[in-house]
């Protein structure tokens, strides 16, 4: 290629400069943060180690929120994927219209996250609510808002999560599985190969670097979930709903603890770190295989 | 081969079928809402349930009553991630085509790092970067919630750019380079044209991105500038007795702008992908 060094150089300066102002050098001075009592209205910095990590790691309630996030992530990421790939699935040979179905799946996704809490916070609502309409309709009596049950309210909570999220999955998938040529599928389905075995035989191999990368996309959104949760449950009833994000958020900005703060914002880039590891050996080892 | 082709039709209206099954599932709860929000609102007090209301406009004019600075939220919110969006591609594009048409060591593994780096949660480095807004006068400026915005979205454009790119013949380019053009009317002659779509369709998902965030105008403002999201968590947090029908037209405005984006743009969003694979 033509390109020279200086090239590369002119290239990269533009978005090397935005993300190096707004999100590279915050991120390492914050990290070094953690390790000192830094606080931005604080008179003294002293040094002090691992200290505030170790407060926040013995706080109970991020014990409860780093249970939680892991029981969202491990629940909604799969049930997004799942029901994204089944829906790319249907979509994967031409119907008329496939675009217009592809963005009226997408509207789920347009709906931003605080909006989504406040809707779903009236649709479980007795009065007006869209499940107590059904159960009326059924001859069931009105049921609580499950958002106030502390045994239902993570489940709820993936599951609206799961609502948003699953259609954007099949907007991603979509051009990725339309793209294997049909001869490959009929192939398969001359065989007599179950839908199964297509599915497995056919579409995941080709499809292997797409779903490590919206696979990747979608951790980092579990673990970082935050408005998702603010207005719908705001990590309650107790702390059954409290994400690492949102115990992040009221250390730094609630209770003006900084340093427990920003260190527990690491613990989250850590896990999101931790992931990227994985997924890129992950990619690594599909292409030499 | 009429066996496979009666099963294709058998498998068409099922898939059709399915289809609109799923699709009622998932916008059965916003049509709820676009339904409280023109007046039509369910009494679950009766047996069996009944509609209250006759349909009206009122309550999306409500919403400025309740909210008064809403329209002017609303325009803050369009402005803003407009530019953001704009900024993003704007710096990302050059950054991709570098990426896509140089091989240098580790080339593969910066490509796959700004993937990682689009999936890291803005909360883990948000505390931070309040404290140097703050710093740098930044703070609650436009200025400051734009540039940071495109910062945050730039990793996950410059993924999808580069895929985009990739994909991309260099064959035009390789005349151009030939004929002694700069790198400048490579990229703004030949390049930019023939990735139009892909841009397009990168700018638009980068518009709604920025549309939907809260967390970045929420810790980098106070209160001069305000987008819709913000507006509506501090409504939330502060005055939980809002009505149904108002909360639902505020957010069935919400998201009309970014709808009405996606439906007219859909032919150019089918140039959206994360990455096609190669068909061997």
């Amino acid at each position: 290629m033509r390109l020279t060094r200086r090239d590369r150089l002119v290239l990269f300066a533009p978005v090397a400069v935005l993300l190096t102002g707004w999100f590279v050098l915050p991120a390492l001075i914050g990290l070094f943060a953690t390790f000192t009592t830094y606080a931005p209205f604080g008179a003294t910095i002293r040094f002090s180690g691992l200290g505030n990590y170790a407060t926040v790691l013995q706080d109970r309630e991020f014990g409860a929120a780093v249970r939680n996030i892991a029981v969202f992530t491990i629940v909604a990421v799969p049930l997004e994927l799942g029901i994204g790939f089944a829906l790319a699935y249907l979509l994967r040979r031409p119907i008329r219209g496939r675009g217009m179905w592809r963005v009226l799946l997408l509207v789920p996704w347009l709906v931003s996250p605080i909006a989504n809490g406040v809707m779903w916070h009236f649709l479980f609502a007795s009065a007006t609510g869209v499940i107590d309409f059904v159960l009326g309709w059924l001859g069931r009596p009105d049921i609580p808002s499950p958002i106030g049950n502390a045994g239902l309210a993570l489940p709820v909570t993936i599951a609206v999560e799961v609502w948003r999220i699953a259609p954007f999955v099949t907007f991603l998938l979509l051009p990725g599985l339309s793209s294997i040529p049909t001869e490959r599928w009929e192939d398969a389905t001359l065989n007599g190969a179950p839908w199964i075995r297509r599915v497995l035989d056919v579409a995941l191999p080709s499809l292997r670097p797409l779903l490590l990368a919206i696979t990747m996309l979608l951790i980092g959104l579990s673990l970082g979930t935050f408005d998702g949760v603010l207005i719908l449950t705001g990590g309650g009833p107790g702390t059954s709903t409290v994400t690492p994000a949102l115990y992040s958020y009221r250390r730094a900005f609630g209770v003006n603890d900084w340093p427990a703060g920003a260190a527990s914002a690491w613990l989250i880039a850590a896990g999101v770190f931790g992931a990227g590891l994985v997924y890129i050996r992950a990619v690594r080892t599909g292409r030499s295989a | 081969m009429s066996g496979l082709q009666s099963q294709r039709r058998r498998d068409g209206a099922t898939r059709a079928i399915l289809l609109t099954a799923a699709l009622a599932v998932f916008l059965l709860p916003l049509v709820w809402t676009a339904l409280a929000a023109l007046g039509l609102r369910a009494n679950n007090n009766t047996r069996p349930p009944s509609w209250l209301g006759s349909p009206t406009l009122d309550h999306f004019r409500d919403v400025g009553i309740a909210e008064p600075s809403f329209w002017q939220e609303l325009a803050t919110s369009t402005v803003s991630a407009a530019c953001a969006a704009a900024l993003t591609v704007a710096a990302s594009l050059p950054a991709a085509y570098g990426l896509a048409r140089s091989h240098f060591r580790g080339d593969r593994l910066l490509t796959q790092g700004f993937l990682v780096l689009a999936s890291l949660p803005a909360m883990a480095y948000v505390i931070p970067l309040s404290d140097l807004m703050r710093r740098a006068q930044l703070v609650d400026t436009f200025a400051g919630v734009v540039l940071t915005e495109a910062a945050v979205t730039a990793p996950l454009a410059i993924y999808v750019l580069h895929g985009a790119l990739s994909q991309l013949s260099s064959e035009w380019e390789e005349a151009a380079w030939l004929d002694g053009a700069g790198l400048l009317r490579v990229i703004g002659q030949i390049v930019v044209p023939l990735a139009a779509p892909s841009i397009a369709a990168t700018a638009i998902i980068m518009f709604v991105l920025d549309w939907n965030l809260l967390l970045v105008p929420l810790v980098l403002t106070a209160g001069e500038i305000k987008t819709i999201p913000l507006a509506m968590s501090d409504f939330f947090t502060f005055e939980r007795e809002l009505e149904w029908p108002t909360a639902a037209a505020a957010l069935i405005i919400s998201l009309v702008p970014v709808a009405v984006l996606v439906m007219v743009f859909h032919r150019v969003l089918d140039r959206f992908a994360l990455n096609v694979p190669r068909v061997d």
